[in-house]
């Protein structure tokens, strides 16, 4: 099990760097004419700084597990992608019942009645929010 | 009398009906999501801002302010009757689930409803006062003090909503960053859009918001898998006399603890409810009982809740600068409608600013009526199953993000920001300051390349300025003090070493919740 603070450490230093290194590739310009990459490059370099920090100090304090349980998330994420395809590929309709059918598989317990029931009430909403707020949803 | 007239100015905008309206929904939506899991404040009020886009400005901004002081509100209610926090009121935890265990769950909810009442009433009078003379200071801020007063406000959010200043900070520095992808507005150039064209404009706060907080929360949920139990139990609310006669002093308290910790840069209701909780164990005539279900542990820190959350809005409608995250996306709000919060919105806008003062006043009223003789209807809402809810967030979460452009690339966008949300929760990162640094970034950037100009390139125009260098001191100050406290904690060979610098700021936060996250106020 990797150690929470140390990962910390290890994830941040690697955004910063992610952005320094791009932000080095913009015009960097002079400090009382700065230009696109200047700004992002110091905020980078001090989060890169806060990053490190982090990774030292946690050598000296005593390791947290780290856990990450991919599956929900994973889950979550999948129904939220099944929405945007079926929503632009057939209809939004299609879209919620893949939604609230995906996700549910991240549920304590499943039963296929209920998920229909959310469906159904989940497009009725979607519809008052078009037909009421003007929102453009294109239910029907 | 110029407050009263104009007092008298804001109820007259405020008391129309479309805006009692939307004020009273503003309240009902704020109480519900502070009773619900699963979206705080900051979501739902991003959830919102596409829907107010056709919503009068006036009435927009009286919704999305009830919102967040309802959320205060209902969040003290579920954390009284069930000890579940969601957001912010971690203190009435304490004395209230004790005056619950004590079958006193209606004198509980009274004191809270009627204290927050108070607290709402002292925090208007100041706002009503405070901010225009405020808003004269704010003429006298250049860019280097607006730099400055950014730097101290990421420094003092960092220390309250973390309580650990160096992740506190990397999730500023992370929201500033993040904040600059899109077109840079001074030479055009596209910055870290990845080639992609929908980042050219920048990435939407409401997917950020939606992201770090509906959908990381509810996997967070999701992961916990733990049951629910909601309260069953029996409610008499009304409080006999002497009773009443208790809650008053320290309501007074808490509202002024309250109001003056609202003003301050980081402050807002968590900060507000230690403090007050605090001063009423120390001078309470009733401190003894203080911790095992009194009245006072209840009414101080309602009070301050309330009152910090209405007068944070000071340093946002006076001087431009939003001091939490959940004003920040306030702001976002403001500019959406196309005005710019700050020294001369008083002046421009007399109608929507007092308006809204006297709208916070009325929905206290609102609050009041809704929460005190319903709350057992507020209850039955909290029966709904969790596996009832997601689906329904997460549709919401989709709706919101779709409507801001009409594109549904963005759900991708919002579903990227929520594993981002995952991953930083995991890590015991904080979300609340990444919001707060993604909204002030590009004003962060505008200001200290404009400072920068002005000093023709050397720093010292930072410590020239009288205000910046006060504010940079102050911001020195603030850390060297944590430093030196880590560093005496180490050697000391500290209790917790692993999470030392966690009770830092308020040496009275100790408070045991298992179960709770870093407090943020959401």
């Amino acid at each position: 099990m990797a150690n929470q603070n140390a990962v910390r450490g290890v994830v941040l230093s690697g955004i910063a760097l992610c952005f320094g290194l791009t932000a080095l590739r913009y015009p960097i310009g002079s400090f009382a004419h700065a230009g696109a990459g200047l700004f992002p490059l110091l905020v980078s370099s001090l989060l890169l700084l806060l990053g490190l920090i982090t990774l030292v100090k946690s050598r000296f304090e005593p390791a947290k597990p780290f856990d990450f349980a991919w599956r929900n998330i994973g889950v979550i994420l999948l129904s939220l992608v099944c929405f945007v395809v079926a929503a632009k590929f057939v209809s939004i309709v299609l879209g919620i019942v893949l939604l609230v059918a995906v996700s549910s598989a991240a549920a304590t317990s499943r039963s296929w009645k209920r998920s229909l029931a959310i469906a159904v009430a989940l497009v009725v909403i979607a519809l008052a929010f078009q037909k009421l707020l003007g929102l453009n949803l294109q239910v029907i | 009398m110029d407050v009263i007239t104009n007092l008298a100015f804001g109820f007259e905008q405020a008391l129309t009906w479309s805006n009692l309206l939307y004020c009273a929904i503003g309240c009902v939506i704020g109480t519900m999501i502070g009773l619900l899991p699963g979206l705080g404040p900051l979501a739902t009020i991003s959830l919102l801002l596409p829907l107010t886009y056709s919503i009068p400005v006036n009435g927009a901004l009286i919704m999305l302010a009830g919102i967040y002081y309802g959320a205060q509100y209902g969040d003290s209610v579920s954390a009284i009757t069930m000890k579940i926090p969601h957001a912010s009121s971690i203190v009435a935890c304490i004395d209230g689930y004790q005056m619950t265990l004590k079958g006193r769950t209606g004198l509980a909810l009274f004191t809270a409803g009627v204290s927050s009442f108070i607290g709402g009433t002292v925090a208007i009078v100041v706002l009503a006062f405070l901010a225009p003379l405020l808003g004269q200071v704010a003429f006298l801020f250049g860019p280097a003090d607006y730099f400055a007063l950014m730097l101290l406000g990421f420094v003092c959010v960092s220390l309250v909503t973390t309580g650990n200043l160096l992740n506190g900070l990397a999730m500023c520095l992370l929201g500033v960053l993040l904040g600059q992808i899109g077109t840079d507005l001074e030479s055009g150039t596209l910055r870290f859009t990845l080639g992609l064209t929908p980042l050219a404009d920048g990435v939407s706060v409401v997917s950020v918001a939606l992201g770090c907080f509906g959908i990381a929360e509810i996997c967070r949920n999701l992961d916990a898998r733990e049951e629910r139990t909601p309260f069953n139990g029996k409610i008499r609310l009304m409080p006999s006399w002497p009773e009443f006669k208790r809650i008053i002093p320290s309501a007074l308290r808490g509202s002024v603890v309250g109001s003056v910790l609202g003003i301050l840069p980081g402050g807002g209701p968590v900060i507000a409810q230690f403090a007050a909780y605090a001063i009423d164990k120390k001078v309470s005539r009733y401190r003894h009982e203080i911790g095992s279900g009194a009245i006072e542990g209840v009414a101080g820190q309602a009070a301050a809740d309330e009152a910090a959350a209405r007068t944070s809005f000071i340093p946002l409608m006076s001087i431009g600068i939003p001091e939490n995250a959940v004003m920040a996306l306030m702001m976002v709000a403001f500019i959406i409608k196309g005005i710019q919060p700050g020294p001369n919105m008083i002046a421009k806008h007399p109608d929507l600013f007092w308006g809204l003062v006297a709208s916070m006043w009325i929905g206290n009223c609102f609050l009041l009526i809704l929460n005190v003789p319903l709350v057992r209807f507020w209850l039955s809402i909290f029966k709904v199953p969790y596996t009832v809810l997601f689906p329904s967030i997460l549709f919401f979460c989709c709706v919101g993000t779709y409507s801001v452009n009409n594109n549904l690339d963005d759900v991708f966008i919002t579903a990227a920001f929520g594993l981002l949300g995952y991953i930083l929760m995991r890590l015991s990162l904080d979300p609340a300051p990444l919001m707060l640094g993604f909204i002030l970034g590009p004003m962060l950037e505008e200001n200290f390349r404009r400072a920068m100009l002005l000093g023709r390139g050397s720093f010292r125009v930072f410590v020239t300025q009288p205000i910046s260098a006060t504010l940079l001191a102050f911001i020195g100050v603030l850390i060297a003090v944590q430093i030196a406290y880590a560093v005496a904690r180490r050697r000391s060979g500290g209790p917790q070493p692993g999470h030392g610098e966690r009770d830092a700021p308020e040496p009275v936060a100790v408070v045991e919740t298992p179960g709770v996250p870093a407090a943020s106020p959401r």
